[in-house]
């Protein structure tokens, strides 16, 4: 329980820092100023400043905004339309489950970042094409924990007694159905949210994430690499950032495994 | 058995099939191809664009060029490179020899570092070295591969005042410089897979522990060494080997970024300046082989776990 309560604080602190990150960082993530390139942590700047002089605690804080914001609007379309269609196959079955879980199949032979390489790579970095490739990966995932959660809910009792009452198959599948599928999906989210994450800070590795200046965690990294052996703060606080925020939605994940029991 | 692979087999040409048309398509349907790359901004001689768009066979329809591709990748061909002129399956298995080496060193050394690490885990549940391992876990599967690899940089170029060197030679050439180019990649990647293997396995033997057969050989007075190694870990194996084959497939991606920042002229790489340069042929035959090497191995770890464990005989 101790390791939920860290992940809660984790959570907390990382939604201070997505609300008001100008409260927490005074400076500006943008302004830069050559003459105070490169230099290492200070009192001043807490993370040190980048090649043009930015501050980087700024550009960090400043960008938890942006790479937590798209991981989860990509995790989020991939909910809604990977968790609904797969919602709909395993309720309603017959070609329409077929055609889809061929699709899902096609893209899941890919390992994710290559997928995700792939298409950034061709669409050209930016943030919408970086959402895109993100939920294009996650849509299967989402499809088949959606399918298999109403398959088995398609065969309960409580579904059987709704058609023998009268009741719609839309409505047995919007107002009955759904309910109990959706806490599935939620905790699937929350347990892909790490990995997307880290396929998210890849790409901007690569530098086919969003463009610049902006201060995402993995363009910041992108950024820093040419800098590693002088500059090594320009890498050590996003990357660490990353790994915080990866590791509280980890242990938020746990946390609600367990009290979903299973 | 045959008819279980048959089944196998097929699905698995299917999807292969349509993740290249998917690749295929996906390439083509976005501005900018080979040619308008190589005429540049000074674009605007119409019969230059033309001659070279009919050259690379750019201006057939789509079907018919991905009906080519086909025909050819079916004898083998994979075509050739349209920037090097190489041909693409040489480029490929080159590339692939690489990347191998990195993914199997990678595997051996999470494997050596996991699996105990878990065992020792799922035995001491509960207990302060637990609590250490998970730490362990939690940060290993928490931290960017990459940014290990630079950390890992800093660090040795701070502690040791060494760096690997950049140029690529192979195993074959020499083997020193071979191995100083890999360690650092090798334990970037191994710490996440270790950190992946140590907590599946952990749960696998807190599971194991917790079944009554655990029970019956410590009344009838079993060491705790027959009953941890010779009984629970025995059983343990079985879905130790699909999580392998599911790192593998980790690590076959995990690599694409771990090359690009230690320049290993592997399979990611390839890819990578093939998607920018748009080198249709190259990103096909790349892509196609990863393709076929994930699904394999998917396959081989289906038919092992039949093989290991005699109750699931289709």
């Amino acid at each position: 329980m101790t390791a939920w309560r860290l992940g809660l604080v984790l959570a907390g602190f990382f939604a201070v820092l997505i609300v008001a990150p100008g409260w927490v960082a005074q400076q500006s993530p943008f302004d830069l100023d050559p003459a105070r390139a490169l230099q290492p942590p200070s009192a001043a700047h807490w993370f040190g400043t980048d090649d043009v002089g930015r501050d980087v605690f700024a550009r960090v804080i400043h960008g938890t905004r942006i790479t937590l914001g798209l991981v989860t609007a990509s995790l989020l379309i991939a909910t809604v339309i990977g968790g609904g269609l797969g919602i709909v196959a395993g309720f309603a079955g017959r070609w329409f489950d077929l055609a889809a879980g061929r699709f899902a199949d096609m893209v899941q032979t890919f390992p994710p970042i290559i997928a995700g390489v792939m298409i950034t790579g061709v669409l050209g970095p930016g943030a919408a094409n970086l959402v895109l490739a993100l939920a294009v990966i996650y849509v299967p995932t989402f499809f088949r924990i959606g399918r298999s959660a109403a398959l088995a809910e398609a065969q309960l009792t409580y579904v059987e007694a709704s058609r023998a009452a009268g009741f719609a198959e839309a409505s047995i599948l919007l107002r009955q159905v759904l309910p109990n599928v959706l806490p599935v999906l939620v905790l699937q989210f929350v347990i892909m949210f790490p990995l997307a994450l880290q396929i998210e800070a890849a790409l901007g590795f690569l530098g086919l994430g969003v463009v610049p200046p902006a201060p995402d965690w993995g363009a910041i990294l992108e950024q820093g690499k040419n800098f590693i052996l002088v500059a090594w703060w320009m890498s050590l606080w996003p990357g660490l950032f990353v790994l915080l925020s990866a590791a509280a939605m980890t242990l938020l994940g746990q946390g609600l495994r367990e009290k979903f029991g299973r | 058995m045959a008819g279980f692979l048959a089944r196998r087999l097929g699905a698995a040409a299917v999807a292969a099939l349509l993740s290249s048309l998917a690749v295929f398509l996906l390439m083509r349907a976005v501005p900018g191809d080979i040619v308008g790359q190589m005429l540049g901004q000074s674009g605007g001689d119409r019969a230059a664009e033309e001659a070279l768009r009919s050259f690379f066979g750019l201006d057939r329809p789509l079907i018919a060029q991905f009906g080519d591709w086909v025909g050819a990748t079916l004898q083998g061909d994979l075509g050739r490179s349209w920037y090097q002129g190489r041909p693409v399956s040489l480029m490929v298995w080159e590339a692939f020899l690489v990347t191998l080496e990195l993914a199997v060193a990678t595997l051996l050394l999470a494997t050596l570092i996991g699996v105990p690490l878990g065992v020792v885990a799922g035995i001491a549940q509960g207990t302060r070295l637990d609590g250490a391992i998970q730490s362990f876990n939690l940060v290993g599967l928490s931290a960017p591969v990459f940014w290990l690899g630079l950390m890992l940089l800093v660090g040795t170029s701070a502690a040791l005042d060494w760096s690997p060197p950049f140029a690529w030679s192979g195993p074959g050439e020499d083997l020193a410089d071979n191995i100083s180019i890999l360690i650092l990649p090798v334990l970037s990647l191994a710490v996440l897979q270790a950190a992946a293997y140590s907590q599946f396995v952990r749960g696998l033997m807190i599971e194991e522990l917790g079944k009554d057969y655990i029970r019956a050989g410590r009344a009838k007075g079993l060491t705790p060494a027959e009953l941890y190694f010779k009984h629970a870990l025995s059983n343990v194996m079985i879905p130790l080997v699909t999580f392998m084959g599911l790192i593998l497939v980790q690590i076959l991606g995990g690599v694409v970024v771990i090359e690009s920042l230690f320049s290993l002229p592997g399979l990611g790489r390839l890819i990578l300046a093939g998607i920018q340069g748009r080198d249709y042929p190259v990103v096909q035959g790349a892509l196609f082989f990863v393709v076929i090497i994930a699904t394999t191995i998917n396959l081989v770890v289906d038919l092992l776990y039949g093989l290991l464990d005699p109750r699931l005989k289709p």
